[in-house]
């Protein structure tokens, strides 16, 4: 397989619904081993440009190349080689997580360990559960691990942790640092800050459809207190989320 | 390797996975086995009697050799539901009441002479039921005449041919059997697979699959293998229950059943897709489903024969598909036709087939 040096990249990328300009033309590009977050408010474009990066959805204009592979005219060579976490993943009922990983390897006409791909992710005691049986992480978790059958070279993740408490964000915010560290690109769509100061290497901040500031998230910030930005109380070393790990422990709570 | 392939040939391990899913679902099993099979059984042990069977009430008044051979012959011939051992009065009852077509009714010294009063009977007969009294008059006046022929030949006079009259007994049960089994491939092929896609669309199961390089004939090669198969079981099951616990003479091909049971699975999947294609969610594909299914029921004479209902009702109902798929089956089961000579229904069933295959083509969204 060839790695190219840029793993994604998107030129002038629009794409409209009726009068909003979902995606106002977007340029940015990926590298490859590079954990890249597009940050954003609600509505701001972030799944639009998402979707159109995994096939899901086509552009009106502009190009999106992934892998050297343009993904509007062969949408199919670009899922075999990423993995697409949705931002509300549901899988087939009265199949085990062990069933459905099988079948999920198999339309990539591959055979997986499924009971190994849930040890990954913590989750290899639920292996005959249901996937309605599983609590709002271990489902994060399990939509995780599902993207992870075809061993992708790119994993796109949509709002990975949105509506987690905060020991399963950690753990979630580790297998993202696992994939970087096994040389996969990911990227990754938030609207939580210190996540995508946490993780990303790189962040674009999108707005209105367009791209409104992209660089590497602490020189964003000096950029910031450069134009004499000061905060209206001085940060404390630790905040209420460090008191409420300290108090609550880092352990995952799924039951 | 055929292990293999299942494991990882996309639509192989999808066509598995979709069959264990609905294996797994309970409800769907009730509602495709368990109710026609209750259905069946309720018209197979509840008899309604008699559809064109011929209840014979028998009083003998002579009560000597001739009569007692007469009431012998009749009851080898067993064309008719026979009840001898009530008193005239008793009889005539249940004449009255419409439990019998006939009463006849043997004078003192039948056979014992030669003058008009020793070779008579008397034949009482049901008005309501025409057919079922002419035809039992014609039997019995048949097995007076051998009588009267073998008189001169008493070695003849114990034989009687079948009867000219058509005499199998077609119960409720027989004309029903098939009407059901036609019914619950309709049930099936339009709500299983009305729901269940509309259900894997609403929570976003499809979308899933869409972010994998799967093409979609895999997945609907999958859907409509599953129901094809669980539409030949449910012909098999329920043709089976029937013959085995209710005494349904199968005349026809087990094998000519299954192929109309798949031709008809057919039509009523495409309609489930187009079904499911149009509607968003489950609370849209349900009355939809019902407001196709529920008039098919009763006018494609499942439970009875359309030659019940008026002309203009009729005119409509004889296109409907339930209605070519049940008059299949049941001339299959019933009367023992060929494939060949069902080419009208299976004609019927095809451009119904075409038709729904389009709409639901037409119609298909993933999301």
């Amino acid at each position: 397989m060839i790695h190219h040096a840029e793993i994604i990249q998107v030129n002038d990328l629009r794409k409209s619904y009726g009068d909003l300009k979902a995606v106002d033309g977007v340029s940015f590009s990926v590298s490859a081993g590079e954990v890249f977050g597009i940050l954003g408010p609600n509505g701001a474009g972030k799944t639009t440009t998402v979707e159109i990066l995994e096939g899901m959805r086509a552009q009106d204009s502009g190009s999106a190349i992934v892998n050297g592979i343009d993904v509007q005219k062969d949408p199919r060579a670009v899922k075999k080689v990423i993995g697409i976490q949705l931002q509300s993943s549901a899988f087939f009922d009265r199949l085990s997580l062990t069933e459905i990983l099988d079948v999920m390897a198999s339309l990539y006409h591959r055979k997986i360990d499924a009971l190994e791909l849930l040890r990954e992710v913590e989750l290899d005691d639920r292996a005959g559960a249901l996937f309605k049986e599983l609590s709002g992480g271990q489902k994060q978790r399990f939509s995780v691990a599902s993207t992870l059958v075809n061993d992708p070279i790119l994993l796109f993740l949509d709002e990975p942790t949105t509506g987690l408490d905060p020991q399963a964000r950690r753990h979630m915010w580790a297998l993202v640092q696992r994939f970087k560290s096994e040389g996969r690109t990911v990227l990754l769509t938030t609207h939580y800050m210190e996540e995508a100061e946490e993780l990303c290497d790189r962040v674009a901040i999108m707005d209105h459809g367009k791209i409104v500031a992209m660089d590497r998230p602490a020189a964003l910030v000096d950029s910031l207190l450069s134009k004499g930005f000061k905060k209206e109380r001085t940060e404390k070393l630790a905040n209420l989320e460090d008191v409420f790990l300290d108090i609550t422990g880092r352990e995952l709570r799924d039951e | 390797m055929l292990r293999q392939l299942f494991q990882t040939n996309p639509t192989l391990s999808l066509t598995k996975a979709s069959m264990r899913i609905w294996f797994r679902d309970r409800q769907a099993i009730f509602w495709t086995f368990f109710l026609p099979l209750v259905l069946i059984s309720v018209f197979g042990l509840l008899d309604f009697g008699a559809f064109r069977t011929v209840d014979l009430g028998i009083v003998d008044r002579a009560n000597n050799d001739a009569s007692q051979k007469l009431i012998a012959d009749v009851r080898a011939l067993g064309t008719f539901d026979i009840s001898d051992d009530l008193s005239e009065e008793e009889e005539r009852e249940a004449l009255l009441d419409g439990d019998r077509n006939l009463l006849l009714i043997i004078e003192p010294g039948f056979g014992e002479g030669q003058s008009p009063a020793q070779r008579r009977v008397t034949v009482i007969y049901n008005q309501g039921e025409p057919q079922e009294s002419a035809a039992g008059q014609t039997i019995i006046q048949h097995l007076l005449d051998k009588i009267t022929f073998a008189e001169g030949n008493i070695s003849d006079r114990y034989k009687i041919d079948a009867s000219p009259v058509d005499s199998r007994n077609l119960r409720f049960i027989d004309f029903l059997m098939p009407g059901v089994v036609a019914m619950s491939i309709m049930q099936m092929g339009l709500f299983s697979v009305a729901f269940s896609f509309v259900q894997l669309k609403s929570r976003g199961v499809l979308r899933r699959l869409k972010a994998t390089p799967v093409l979609p004939a895999s997945f609907i090669f999958a859907q409509v293998f599953t129901r094809l198969t669980i539409s030949i079981l449910q012909t098999l099951v329920l043709v089976g229950l029937a013959v085995l616990a209710f005494d349904v003479h199968l005349e026809g091909n087990l094998g000519v059943m299954v192929l109309l049971a798949l031709l008809g699975g057919g039509v009523f999947i495409s309609m489930g897709f187009a079904v499911s294609g149009w509607a968003g969610t489950e609370d849209v594909a349900a009355p939809v489903a019902n407001a196709i299914a529920l008039p098919m029921m009763f006018l494609s004479g499942v439970f009875f024969p359309r030659d019940a209902m008026p002309e203009p009702l009729r005119a409509v109902a004889d296109f409907l598909p339930l209605s070519y798929l049940a008059d299949a089956l049941r001339n299959v089961a019933v009367d023992g036709a060929s494939l060949w000579s069902q080419w009208e229904n299976v004609l019927g069933l095809t451009v119904w087939l075409v038709v729904t295959f389009f709409i639901a083509v037409r119609l298909f969204r993933w999301e």
